[in-house]
Protein backbone atom coordinates (compact mmCIF):
# COMPACT_ATOMS: atom_id res chain seq x y z
CA UNK A 1 0.00 0.00 0.00
CA UNK A 2 1.83 3.60 -1.24
CA UNK A 3 -1.28 5.67 0.05
CA UNK A 4 -1.56 6.58 3.75
CA UNK A 5 -4.78 4.78 4.94
CA UNK A 6 -7.20 7.42 6.74
CA UNK A 7 -9.19 7.22 9.17
CA UNK A 8 -7.53 3.51 10.27
CA UNK A 9 -10.43 1.78 12.19
CA UNK A 10 -13.49 3.75 10.89
CA UNK A 11 -11.91 2.68 6.98
CA UNK A 12 -11.39 -1.20 8.56
CA UNK A 13 -14.65 -1.10 9.73
CA UNK A 14 -16.14 -0.32 5.92
CA UNK A 15 -13.84 -2.38 4.14
CA UNK A 16 -14.89 -5.22 6.19
CA UNK A 17 -18.87 -4.56 6.13
CA UNK A 18 -18.38 -4.20 2.05
CA UNK A 19 -16.05 -7.70 1.78
CA UNK A 20 -18.35 -9.32 4.15
CA UNK A 21 -21.40 -8.15 1.71
CA UNK A 22 -19.53 -9.51 -1.49
CA UNK A 23 -18.51 -12.73 0.46
CA UNK A 24 -21.96 -13.72 2.02
CA UNK A 25 -24.02 -13.03 -1.04
CA UNK A 26 -22.05 -14.61 -3.08
CA UNK A 27 -22.15 -17.69 -1.11
CA UNK A 28 -25.29 -17.74 -1.06
CA UNK A 29 -26.24 -17.48 -5.05
CA UNK A 30 -23.48 -20.22 -5.32
CA UNK A 31 -25.94 -22.32 -3.31
CA UNK A 32 -27.70 -22.30 -7.23
CA UNK A 33 -24.52 -24.30 -8.72
CA UNK A 34 -26.11 -27.19 -10.51
CA UNK A 35 -30.05 -26.58 -9.34
CA UNK A 36 -31.00 -23.20 -11.26
CA UNK A 37 -34.08 -23.34 -13.48
CA UNK A 38 -32.24 -23.43 -16.48
CA UNK A 39 -28.87 -24.80 -17.83
CA UNK A 40 -28.08 -20.90 -18.89
CA UNK A 41 -29.19 -19.35 -15.85
CA UNK A 42 -27.54 -21.59 -14.24
CA UNK A 43 -23.92 -20.77 -15.02
CA UNK A 44 -24.94 -17.27 -15.11
CA UNK A 45 -25.72 -17.31 -11.56
CA UNK A 46 -22.73 -19.37 -10.53
CA UNK A 47 -20.91 -16.83 -12.70
CA UNK A 48 -22.29 -14.01 -10.70
CA UNK A 49 -21.47 -15.44 -7.68
CA UNK A 50 -17.67 -15.88 -8.39
CA UNK A 51 -17.75 -12.31 -9.90
CA UNK A 52 -18.68 -11.56 -5.81
CA UNK A 53 -16.83 -13.85 -4.29
CA UNK A 54 -13.80 -12.26 -6.12
CA UNK A 55 -14.93 -8.92 -5.28
CA UNK A 56 -14.54 -10.06 -1.71
CA UNK A 57 -11.34 -11.20 -1.92
CA UNK A 58 -10.42 -7.74 -3.23
CA UNK A 59 -11.45 -6.17 -0.55
CA UNK A 60 -10.45 -8.57 2.13
CA UNK A 61 -7.17 -7.90 0.34
CA UNK A 62 -7.26 -4.37 1.28
CA UNK A 63 -7.99 -5.17 4.71
CA UNK A 64 -5.62 -7.71 5.13
CA UNK A 65 -2.97 -4.78 3.62
CA UNK A 66 -4.32 -2.64 6.85
CA UNK A 67 -4.78 -5.01 9.60
CA UNK A 68 -1.70 -7.43 8.47
CA UNK A 69 -3.70 -10.29 8.78
CA UNK A 70 -4.19 -13.20 5.70
CA UNK A 71 -6.59 -12.55 3.60
CA UNK A 72 -7.95 -16.03 3.63
CA UNK A 73 -8.19 -15.96 7.74
CA UNK A 74 -10.05 -13.04 7.06
CA UNK A 75 -12.51 -14.51 4.85
CA UNK A 76 -12.79 -18.03 7.20
CA UNK A 77 -11.48 -17.96 10.24
CA UNK A 78 -14.02 -15.49 11.98
CA UNK A 79 -16.41 -16.79 14.00
CA UNK A 80 -20.50 -15.96 12.54
CA UNK A 81 -20.93 -13.19 14.96
CA UNK A 82 -17.55 -11.37 13.96
CA UNK A 83 -19.46 -11.07 9.94
CA UNK A 84 -19.98 -7.44 9.37
CA UNK A 85 -22.76 -8.34 6.44
CA UNK A 86 -25.81 -6.45 6.10
CA UNK A 87 -28.67 -8.21 7.78
CA UNK A 88 -30.75 -8.19 4.37
CA UNK A 89 -28.24 -10.81 3.29
CA UNK A 90 -28.98 -13.08 6.14
CA UNK A 91 -31.93 -14.34 4.11
CA UNK A 92 -31.19 -17.52 2.77
CA UNK A 93 -30.88 -18.77 -0.76
CA UNK A 94 -34.81 -19.66 -0.78
CA UNK A 95 -36.42 -20.10 -3.98
CA UNK A 96 -35.98 -17.91 -7.25
CA UNK A 97 -37.79 -15.45 -6.42
CA UNK A 98 -36.07 -14.59 -3.02
CA UNK A 99 -33.26 -15.04 -4.83
CA UNK A 100 -34.02 -12.67 -7.61
CA UNK A 101 -35.24 -10.13 -4.69
CA UNK A 102 -32.51 -10.13 -2.77
CA UNK A 103 -30.25 -9.54 -5.33
CA UNK A 104 -31.73 -6.80 -6.50
CA UNK A 105 -32.19 -4.20 -3.06
CA UNK A 106 -28.71 -5.79 -2.36
CA UNK A 107 -27.10 -4.68 -6.29
CA UNK A 108 -29.03 -1.56 -6.19
CA UNK A 109 -27.46 -0.47 -2.70
CA UNK A 110 -24.34 -1.32 -3.65
CA UNK A 111 -24.35 0.46 -6.89
CA UNK A 112 -25.19 3.68 -4.79
CA UNK A 113 -22.37 2.47 -2.45
CA UNK A 114 -19.98 2.48 -5.26
CA UNK A 115 -21.00 5.48 -6.72
CA UNK A 116 -20.17 7.25 -3.33
CA UNK A 117 -17.03 5.60 -3.20
CA UNK A 118 -15.62 5.45 -6.32
CA UNK A 119 -13.98 9.66 -6.23
CA UNK A 120 -13.00 8.72 -2.61
CA UNK A 121 -9.39 10.21 -1.16
CA UNK A 122 -7.61 6.94 -0.74
CA UNK A 123 -6.75 5.37 -4.00
CA UNK A 124 -6.07 1.30 -3.48
CA UNK A 125 -10.30 1.68 -2.58
CA UNK A 126 -11.31 4.17 -5.07
CA UNK A 127 -9.30 2.17 -7.98
CA UNK A 128 -10.95 -0.56 -6.90
CA UNK A 129 -14.15 0.75 -6.67
CA UNK A 130 -13.73 1.65 -10.21
CA UNK A 131 -13.21 -1.72 -11.29
CA UNK A 132 -15.77 -3.27 -9.49
CA UNK A 133 -18.64 -0.65 -10.69
CA UNK A 134 -17.71 -2.26 -14.09
CA UNK A 135 -18.54 -5.47 -13.59
CA UNK A 136 -21.17 -4.63 -10.99
CA UNK A 137 -22.80 -3.20 -14.20
CA UNK A 138 -23.81 -6.57 -15.79
CA UNK A 139 -25.06 -7.56 -12.27
CA UNK A 140 -27.61 -5.33 -12.24
CA UNK A 141 -28.81 -5.98 -15.96
CA UNK A 142 -29.55 -9.48 -15.02
CA UNK A 143 -31.51 -8.92 -11.52
CA UNK A 144 -33.16 -6.14 -13.10
CA UNK A 145 -34.29 -8.40 -16.18
CA UNK A 146 -35.45 -10.99 -13.54
CA UNK A 147 -37.07 -8.40 -11.11
CA UNK A 148 -38.94 -7.62 -14.72
CA UNK A 149 -40.16 -10.81 -15.65
CA UNK A 150 -40.92 -12.42 -12.50
CA UNK A 151 -43.18 -9.77 -11.61
CA UNK A 152 -44.58 -9.30 -15.10
CA UNK A 153 -45.50 -13.32 -15.58
CA UNK A 154 -48.40 -12.84 -12.95
CA UNK A 155 -49.44 -16.38 -11.24
CA UNK A 156 -46.60 -18.04 -9.21
CA UNK A 157 -43.81 -16.19 -10.28
CA UNK A 158 -45.48 -13.12 -9.10
CA UNK A 159 -47.04 -14.04 -5.81
CA UNK A 160 -43.45 -16.16 -5.08
CA UNK A 161 -41.82 -12.44 -5.80
CA UNK A 162 -44.21 -10.78 -3.48
CA UNK A 163 -43.79 -12.82 -0.67
CA UNK A 164 -39.74 -12.47 -1.15
CA UNK A 165 -39.99 -8.22 -1.21
CA UNK A 166 -42.45 -8.81 1.35
CA UNK A 167 -40.56 -11.05 3.84
CA UNK A 168 -37.02 -8.98 3.22
CA UNK A 169 -38.89 -5.00 3.23
CA UNK A 170 -37.74 -4.95 7.61
CA UNK A 171 -34.17 -5.70 6.10
CA UNK A 172 -33.72 -3.96 2.95
CA UNK A 173 -31.99 -1.24 3.86
CA UNK A 174 -29.56 -2.86 5.79
CA UNK A 175 -27.01 -2.33 3.97
CA UNK A 176 -27.00 1.30 4.92
CA UNK A 177 -26.29 0.93 8.74
CA UNK A 178 -24.28 3.53 9.99
CA UNK A 179 -20.75 2.34 9.90
CA UNK A 180 -18.44 2.53 13.40
CA UNK A 181 -16.77 6.15 13.20
CA UNK A 182 -18.56 6.74 10.31
CA UNK A 183 -18.14 10.77 10.25
CA UNK A 184 -14.35 10.22 10.13
CA UNK A 185 -14.47 8.21 6.30
CA UNK A 186 -16.64 11.41 5.45
CA UNK A 187 -14.50 14.07 6.81
CA UNK A 188 -11.42 11.96 5.31
CA UNK A 189 -13.09 12.15 1.94
CA UNK A 190 -12.87 8.44 1.83
CA UNK A 191 -16.78 8.00 1.36
CA UNK A 192 -18.80 11.04 0.08
CA UNK A 193 -21.87 11.15 2.13
CA UNK A 194 -22.58 9.36 5.01
CA UNK A 195 -24.90 5.96 5.02
CA UNK A 196 -28.35 7.71 6.16
CA UNK A 197 -27.72 10.13 3.11
CA UNK A 198 -26.82 7.03 0.73
CA UNK A 199 -30.00 5.14 2.06
CA UNK A 200 -32.30 8.38 0.41
CA UNK A 201 -30.17 7.80 -3.13
CA UNK A 202 -31.28 4.26 -3.33
CA UNK A 203 -34.78 4.66 -2.19
CA UNK A 204 -34.98 7.72 -4.67
CA UNK A 205 -33.56 4.71 -6.95
CA UNK A 206 -35.43 2.13 -6.33
CA UNK A 207 -39.15 2.71 -5.16
CA UNK A 208 -40.30 4.22 -8.29
CA UNK A 209 -39.18 0.76 -9.86
CA UNK A 210 -41.18 -0.91 -7.84
CA UNK A 211 -43.83 1.17 -7.70
CA UNK A 212 -43.71 0.93 -11.56
CA UNK A 213 -44.45 -3.03 -11.04
CA UNK A 214 -46.78 -2.67 -8.33
CA UNK A 215 -44.51 -4.91 -5.78
CA UNK A 216 -43.89 -4.39 -2.09
CA UNK A 217 -41.23 -1.59 -1.20
CA UNK A 218 -38.73 -1.79 1.23
CA UNK A 219 -40.20 -1.42 4.70
CA UNK A 220 -40.08 2.64 5.17
CA UNK A 221 -37.24 4.17 7.97
CA UNK A 222 -34.01 4.31 8.39
CA UNK A 223 -31.49 1.37 8.71
CA UNK A 224 -31.27 -0.12 12.29
CA UNK A 225 -28.30 0.83 14.22
CA UNK A 226 -27.62 -3.52 14.42
CA UNK A 227 -28.61 -3.82 10.71
CA UNK A 228 -24.94 -5.55 10.61
CA UNK A 229 -25.24 -7.96 13.66
CA UNK A 230 -27.91 -10.24 15.10
CA UNK A 231 -27.06 -12.96 12.20
CA UNK A 232 -29.38 -15.84 12.71
CA UNK A 233 -29.51 -19.51 11.72
CA UNK A 234 -29.68 -19.05 8.31
CA UNK A 235 -26.13 -17.41 8.31
CA UNK A 236 -24.61 -19.87 10.56
CA UNK A 237 -26.03 -22.77 8.67
CA UNK A 238 -23.67 -20.81 5.38
CA UNK A 239 -20.80 -20.17 7.62
CA UNK A 240 -20.85 -23.69 8.63
CA UNK A 241 -20.86 -24.18 4.78
CA UNK A 242 -18.23 -22.02 3.65
CA UNK A 243 -15.89 -22.76 6.18
CA UNK A 244 -16.29 -26.28 5.87
CA UNK A 245 -13.38 -27.26 3.55
CA UNK A 246 -10.59 -24.98 5.63
CA UNK A 247 -11.60 -26.55 8.81
CA UNK A 248 -11.38 -29.91 7.10
CA UNK A 249 -7.23 -29.15 7.31
CA UNK A 250 -6.75 -26.72 9.33
CA UNK A 251 -3.56 -24.81 7.98
CA UNK A 252 -3.22 -26.33 4.93
CA UNK A 253 -2.11 -24.92 2.06
CA UNK A 254 -4.49 -24.87 -0.60
CA UNK B 1 -48.15 -16.69 -20.24
CA UNK B 2 -45.29 -18.82 -20.10
CA UNK B 3 -42.08 -17.83 -22.47
CA UNK B 4 -41.02 -20.79 -24.29
CA UNK B 5 -37.38 -21.38 -24.29
CA UNK B 6 -35.68 -21.40 -27.96
CA UNK B 7 -31.85 -21.00 -29.11
CA UNK B 8 -29.87 -18.33 -29.91
CA UNK B 9 -26.76 -18.82 -32.01
CA UNK B 10 -23.53 -16.66 -30.30
CA UNK B 11 -20.70 -15.72 -32.93
CA UNK B 12 -17.91 -14.25 -31.17
CA UNK B 13 -15.17 -12.57 -32.29
CA UNK B 14 -11.70 -13.04 -30.40
CA UNK B 15 -10.00 -9.60 -30.38
CA UNK B 16 -10.53 -6.49 -32.70
CA UNK B 17 -9.53 -7.44 -36.68
CA UNK B 18 -10.66 -10.91 -36.50
CA UNK B 19 -13.40 -12.25 -37.82
CA UNK B 20 -16.49 -13.50 -36.36
CA UNK B 21 -16.41 -17.35 -35.45
CA UNK B 22 -19.81 -18.99 -34.49
CA UNK B 23 -19.20 -20.32 -30.46
CA UNK B 24 -22.30 -21.89 -30.09
CA UNK B 25 -25.69 -21.31 -29.18
CA UNK B 26 -27.86 -20.39 -25.83
CA UNK B 27 -31.30 -21.24 -24.91
CA UNK B 28 -33.26 -18.11 -24.27
CA UNK B 29 -37.24 -16.82 -23.67
CA UNK B 30 -35.87 -13.34 -25.27
CA UNK B 31 -33.29 -11.40 -27.22
CA UNK B 32 -32.04 -9.56 -23.57
CA UNK B 33 -31.66 -12.55 -21.99
CA UNK B 34 -30.06 -14.29 -24.94
CA UNK B 35 -27.68 -11.50 -24.63
CA UNK B 36 -27.20 -11.97 -20.72
CA UNK B 37 -26.21 -16.01 -21.61
CA UNK B 38 -24.41 -15.27 -24.41
CA UNK B 39 -22.35 -13.02 -22.65
CA UNK B 40 -21.74 -15.64 -19.79
CA UNK B 41 -21.18 -18.57 -21.97
CA UNK B 42 -19.03 -17.19 -24.26
CA UNK B 43 -17.26 -14.07 -22.60
CA UNK B 44 -17.32 -14.28 -18.72
CA UNK B 45 -13.62 -15.33 -18.97
CA UNK B 46 -12.90 -12.21 -21.03
CA UNK B 47 -12.23 -14.52 -24.32
CA UNK B 48 -14.12 -12.33 -26.79
CA UNK B 49 -14.01 -8.24 -27.29
CA UNK B 50 -17.72 -8.53 -29.39
CA UNK B 51 -20.42 -11.05 -29.62
CA UNK B 52 -23.59 -11.27 -32.22
CA UNK B 53 -26.34 -12.62 -30.91
CA UNK B 54 -28.88 -14.22 -33.55
CA UNK B 55 -32.11 -16.35 -32.92
CA UNK B 56 -31.73 -19.24 -35.03
CA UNK B 57 -34.90 -18.85 -36.82
CA UNK B 58 -34.08 -15.75 -37.73
CA UNK B 59 -30.84 -17.39 -39.45
CA UNK B 60 -31.70 -18.48 -43.69
CA UNK B 61 -30.89 -22.07 -43.34
CA UNK B 62 -29.97 -23.43 -46.83
CA UNK B 63 -29.60 -26.98 -47.43
CA UNK B 64 -31.03 -27.88 -50.60
CA UNK B 65 -29.14 -30.19 -52.26
CA UNK B 66 -30.05 -28.89 -55.35
CA UNK B 67 -28.36 -25.89 -55.16
CA UNK B 68 -25.32 -27.32 -52.96
CA UNK B 69 -24.55 -30.62 -53.81
CA UNK B 70 -25.52 -30.64 -57.78
CA UNK B 71 -25.33 -33.94 -59.33
CA UNK B 72 -23.49 -33.49 -62.50
CA UNK B 73 -19.27 -32.90 -62.49
CA UNK B 74 -18.33 -29.45 -60.95
CA UNK B 75 -14.97 -30.02 -61.41
CA UNK B 76 -14.64 -27.25 -64.25
CA UNK B 77 -15.40 -25.20 -61.65
CA UNK B 78 -12.63 -25.46 -59.31
CA UNK B 79 -9.95 -23.94 -59.31
CA UNK B 80 -7.11 -26.70 -59.22
CA UNK B 81 -4.18 -26.74 -61.65
CA UNK B 82 -4.53 -23.13 -61.66
CA UNK B 83 -1.52 -21.82 -59.06
CA UNK B 84 -2.04 -18.41 -57.93
CA UNK B 85 0.87 -17.86 -55.79
CA UNK B 86 3.81 -17.44 -57.70
CA UNK B 87 2.08 -15.27 -59.56
CA UNK B 88 0.88 -13.26 -56.39
CA UNK B 89 4.43 -13.00 -55.30
CA UNK B 90 5.69 -12.24 -58.44
CA UNK B 91 3.22 -9.16 -59.01
CA UNK B 92 3.86 -7.86 -55.25
CA UNK B 93 7.26 -7.62 -55.74
CA UNK B 94 7.19 -5.79 -59.06
CA UNK B 95 4.69 -3.21 -57.19
CA UNK B 96 6.29 -3.58 -54.10
CA UNK B 97 3.43 -4.17 -51.85
CA UNK B 98 3.96 -6.25 -48.50
CA UNK B 99 1.75 -9.47 -47.81
CA UNK B 100 -1.12 -8.56 -46.37
CA UNK B 101 -2.48 -9.60 -43.42
CA UNK B 102 -5.52 -12.04 -42.70
CA UNK B 103 -8.91 -10.09 -43.94
CA UNK B 104 -10.65 -8.84 -40.79
CA UNK B 105 -14.06 -9.72 -41.14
Amino acid sequence: MTAAAPAGPALEALLCSMADDEFVIGSSDSEWTGIAPVLEEDVAMSSLAQDEIGHAAALYGLLAGLTGRDADALAYDRPPDDYRHARLLDHGRGDWAMTIARRYLYETADAVRLDALVGGSWSPLADLVGKLRREERYHRMHVEAWLERLAGAGGESRDRLETALRSLAPDAATVFTPLPDEPELVRAGVLEAPMPALEGRWRETVEPVLRALDLPAPAPGAAPPDGREGHGEAFRWLWGEFTSVRAADPGATW
Amino acid sequence: MTPTLEPWEVFRQEREGEPMRHGGSVMAPDAELAAHYAREMFGRRQESVRLWVVRRSDVIDIDDADLLQPPLDRSFKKPGGYVMRDKLAAAREASGQPKPKARSG
